[in-house]
């Protein structure tokens, strides 16, 4: 599927931003971004429920701008799951066959397969009002799954399950992504969901396209400040500071960042060549500061401790950070603790455009 | 003061009221059945003494009450197939559709409200009388629809707004067209909306006077309002138990849709009143 | 490069949704348009009802109205209607609404009973209550005197002021369930938790009814009081088989006036005019109603 400079507006809101993207066929996309990111909205122009305003979708060597859903050969799975009502589960699951003539007696034994798939067949004669949550959405996506389409969209389909229900959903729809190895598009805003789930995630933030990249790539070359800040748990530490340039002839790199009080000399090859002394933004995460010795001091804060590690933030004088520490660490608020940092794994980004500084930033 | 005492105060207020508000309806039923020589008793008697049907043996068998009942009837059942059946066509289009001039129409809607009927009957007396179709139930059927279908436009465009989006747009995805979406999923959710709908307009219907007043002037095609009143006006006494009689009987199905519906009519009402 | 699209899906959608409502605008072009077209058309003629035979009198007849008795005294004798009427629908319809809101024996049925008199035939509620008032056998003059308040029969409605008295009533009691529907719908909305956060502050009841339950009402009731007054302000039925319009056209509201106009005297242009001047004062109260109901919206 091809997104050609796609633009979509809501009177004089500007949702989609010339949108530029390729899916591969099989692929488990996400298109991951806060509220009102526009990534609903790209869904939906994919479904054909909304028309682009601008650029064109190509689904196979197909432009669908103007082709009516039921003619793009797309299934989809809705945040409420939109299950109708007045007819049983089965009847539901079957109405897409219904719609495209699919006759008796194949369309009970297709309805029952995917029941079977879903474990949904002691169901088959209620109605959506007497299920459970998580029996409502396994008969949304019954739905989509018994018409065996090219492409299937998800709309936060998990987001009103409970945590645990939908921890055990997330794995199901991975296995099923295995199984059946069609092209799915999920939209979320819990990147979590997004790492786990995807071949490759597109992150949105207020209608742009942010970066389209693998959840590697992502977690460890994040194009901008926005996903930089948006990827991981918890979140990378963002500081401003300075870019500056000195040789110092000591084995390090030509650039030096400082951040209030705290100053590191990046290694040689770390920034891109463009790279220019100036404001910037430094990340860091958690995980990249270890704790017990080092060049740099700090007061440590509020410590949490979730059993099986410790998330400690720390103040190295004015300047706040956060350090991942194991569980049993001994470290304690209002200590003075020494650290370095895994110079090697720092995030440098341009204050103005936030771009990624380093040198293995790639296009997105 | 605690709960139950409250209650019972207010239980007692109210039902007063009540009783005061209905009392006109039982003093009819009463009346309707008190032979006639009760009525003209001074002081005028509560219960009756004795209960007589003679006045409604009357009514079905010396009057055209009979003809005028099986009139209104008609009228009123083919008004309301038509109005509900463009009714809901047209307040899907008014809730589901964007075209040009959507906004102007469902304000034009409100303007209907302005229009009284003393207004509308004149060019429709002139319209009817030019298509040769003067004196008729067609005419009324006619007249009646386009002063119900604002109404009904009204309640049905309330009860499809509640009708969530996303059931339409899973039903388009499924496979269906706008049209089938329509059918499958609109239709039997809004059918609650669209049976209240029905008897309301039944009602508007059944209960209307000025057009059956100027649109026919002969009793085989009168409905029960102005056929009624005609009884009044041409007999030389008014013969009040025969009246009473009739009216209990023109209350009929209003009396019947009350008690098994009063659930849907009031339900509807509220929440399109409100909305306006 | 991209393609241009061959049909767009939306002009697509938007001529079935056109073609839906098509029917209905046809039915609306009748109701508005036409009556509307007809009147100012008609109003410029004299016309005599039963041959439909008329010339050409121009504004004749609006200087006609200007001037006439009958004009003004129907246009004093509606508002009189309307605004009576409509404070008794007002009063007793709330006064309803949040008696019935309290709980109570058999309260549905209660409710239910209210609503009677409004979707009540107008001709079977007038039959009923002109036997009421009737001066010689109606209860209401019985109970009447054995209470004492009276000495002797009154005559309902060939008196003034008694039969505009007596419309105002019969009015009163067939349209107040319409406000007790909309408030009472409105009262059920209103959360629990509102009045026990202001008991646990310390409110008393009345407190609790001027400052909660009445700021949730005023958003209804201006609508209500706005559709309540356009529709009493039209009202033909109940004052037409009530009173006629007497005793000597002291009941005559303008509905009545462009009716027996048209139908008893016979003069068709005119009774458009008078048509059209109606219709410009409803236009007036319409207006307001449509900037309320924005306002809300919006607010």
């Amino acid at each position: 599927m091809i997104f050609e400079k796609v633009r979509k507006t809501f009177g004089s809101t500007v949702a989609v931003h010339d949108l530029d993207l390729t899916i591969d066929e099989g692929e488990f996309v996400s298109l991951l971004g806060p509220s009102g990111c526009g990534k609903t909205t790209t869904l939906r122009m994919l479904a054909g429920l909304e028309e682009p305003s601008g650029g064109s979708i190509r689904i196979g060597d197909r432009v669908v701008n103007s082709v009516p859903p039921a003619q793009r050969d797309i299934a989809m799975v809705f945040q409420s799951y939109a299950l109708y009502p007045h007819m049983t589960v089965a009847k539901n699951i079957a109405y897409p066959l219904k719609k495209r003539g699919v006759r008796e007696p194949e369309r009970s034994e297709r309805v029952r397969a995917t029941a079977r798939l879903l474990e949904l067949e002691t169901l088959l004669d209620r109605k959506p009002a007497q299920l459970s949550g998580g029996q409502q959405q396994r008969v949304a996506l019954g739905r989509a799954l018994v018409r065996e389409p090219q492409v299937f969209l998800l709309d936060e389909p998990l987001s009103n399950l409970d945590a645990r229900l939908r921890a055990h959903m997330r794995a199901e729809l991975i296995e099923l992504h295995r199984r059946i190895g069609r092209t799915m598009i999920y939209v979320t805003h819990d990147q979590l969901e997004a790492m786990t789930m995807s071949t490759r995630i597109a992150v949105m933030n207020a209608g742009v396209l942010q970066q389209f990249a693998t959840p590697a790539d992502i977690f460890h070359r994040p194009a901008n400040v926005f996903v930089a800040g948006f990827i991981g748990s918890p979140v990378m530490s963002l500081l401003e500071g300075e870019l500056t340039r000195s040789d110092e002839g000591d084995g390090t790199g030509p650039f030096r960042v400082r951040c209030g009080a705290l100053e590191v000399a990046l290694p040689a090859g770390l920034l891109d060549r463009s790279a220019a002394p100036g404001p910037i933004s430094l990340g860091v995460r958690p995980e990249d500061v270890l704790l017990g010795s080092g060049a740099h001091t700090a007061t440590v804060g509020v410590v949490e401790r979730t059993g099986h590690e410790s998330i400690v933030r720390l103040d190295a004088r004015g300047t706040p950070l956060k350090a991942r520490a194991p569980g049993d660490t001994p470290t304690a608020t209002g200590e003075t603790v020494r650290f370095s940092l895994r110079v090697e794994r720092l995030h440098v980004f341009d204050a103005a455009t936030g771009n990624r500084l380093n040198a293995d930033a790639e296009d997105r | 003061m605690n709960a139950s005492r409250a209650r019972t105060i207010w239980s007692i207020v109210a039902w007063t009221i009540v009783l005061a508000v209905v009392f006109p309806l039982i003093w009819m039923i009463v009346t309707s059945v008190k032979p006639q020589a009760e009525l003209f008793s001074i002081p005028p008697t509560l219960m009756p003494e004795t209960i007589t049907f003679e006045h409604y043996r009357r009514l079905l068998t010396e009057t055209p009450f009979p003809r005028f009942f099986r009139n209104s009837m008609i009228l009123a059942v083919t008004t309301t197939v038509v109005v509900v059946a463009l009714g809901t066509l047209g307040a899907y289009s008014l809730v589901r559709f964007k075209y040009r001039g959507r906004e102007t129409l469902a304000t034009l809607v409100l303007f209907t409200y302005l229009m009284p009927s003393v207004v509308l009957v004149i060019p429709l007396y002139l319209m009817m009388a030019k298509l040769g179709l003067a004196n008729t139930l067609a005419s009324l059927v006619i007249a009646y629809t386009t002063f119900a279908l604002p109404y009904a436009l009204w309640l049905l465009r309330s009860f499809m707004t509640s009708i969530p989006v996303d059931l339409e747009s899973a039903a388009l995805v499924d496979g269906a067209s706008r049209i089938g979406a329509f059918v499958d999923v609109i239709l039997p959710q809004a059918f609650p909306g669209i049976v209240s709908t029905a008897l309301f307009t039944f009602i508007l219907c059944w209960n209307e006077y000025l057009f059956a007043l100027v649109l026919v002037n002969s009793d085989s095609v009168r409905p029960l309002t102005a056929g009624t009143m005609n009884m009044l006006i041409t007999s030389f006494n008014i013969d009040w138990s025969l009246l009473m009689a009739a009216s209990v009987m023109m209350s009929l199905p209003l009396i019947v849709i009350f008690t098994f519906l009063q659930g849907t009519l009031t339900k509807g009402f509220g929440a399109g009143a409100v909305k306006g | 490069m991209h393609a241009a699209p061959p049909s767009s899906l939306e002009k697509h959608y938007a001529r079935i949704g056109v073609v839906l409502i098509a029917p209905t605008v046809l039915v609306f072009c009748a109701v508005i348009l036409y009556p509307l077209v007809s009147a100012i058309y008609l109003s410029l003629f004299s016309i005599y009802t039963p041959t439909l035979a008329g010339e050409w009198v121009g504004v004749d007849n609006y200087t006609a109205l200007l001037a006439s008795g009958d004009f003004w005294s129907a246009v004093r004798n509606t508002l009189i209607w309307t605004v009576g009427t409509l404070i008794l629908q007002l009063v007793f319809g709330v006064a309803m609404a949040l008696l019935l809101n309290q709980s109570m024996v058999f309260r549905s049925l209660a409710r239910s009973l209210v609503l009677f008199p409004y979707f009540l035939s107008t001709v079977v509620a007038v039959l009923v209550w002109r036997w009421l008032f009737n001066d010689l056998y109606g209860i209401l003059n019985h109970v009447l005197l054995i209470a004492g308040l009276i000495d002797a029969p009154v005559n309902w409605l060939g008196q003034m002021p008694n039969a505009m008295i007596s419309i105002i009533l019969v009015g009163a009691w067939k349209y107040f369930p319409f406000v007790v529907i909309v408030v009472l719908a409105r009262l059920q909305s209103i959360p629990e938790q509102l009045y026990e956060a202001a008991t646990i502050d310390g409110a008393g009841p009345f407190q609790r009814f001027t400052d909660i339950t009445l700021p949730q009402l005023r958003d209804v009731l201006v609508v209500v009081v706005l559709l309540r007054a356009i529709w009493d302000f039209k009202e033909f039925d109940l004052i037409y088989l009530m009173t006629g319009g007497g005793p000597v056209g002291a009941t005559r509201v303008l509905s009545l006036l462009v009716y027996e106009e048209a139908f008893r005297v016979n003069r068709m242009g005119m009774a458009s005019t008078y048509a059209v001047a109606m219709m410009l004062v409803l236009l007036g109260f319409t207006l307001v109603y449509l900037r309320q109901t924005n306002r809300l919206e919006e607010g």
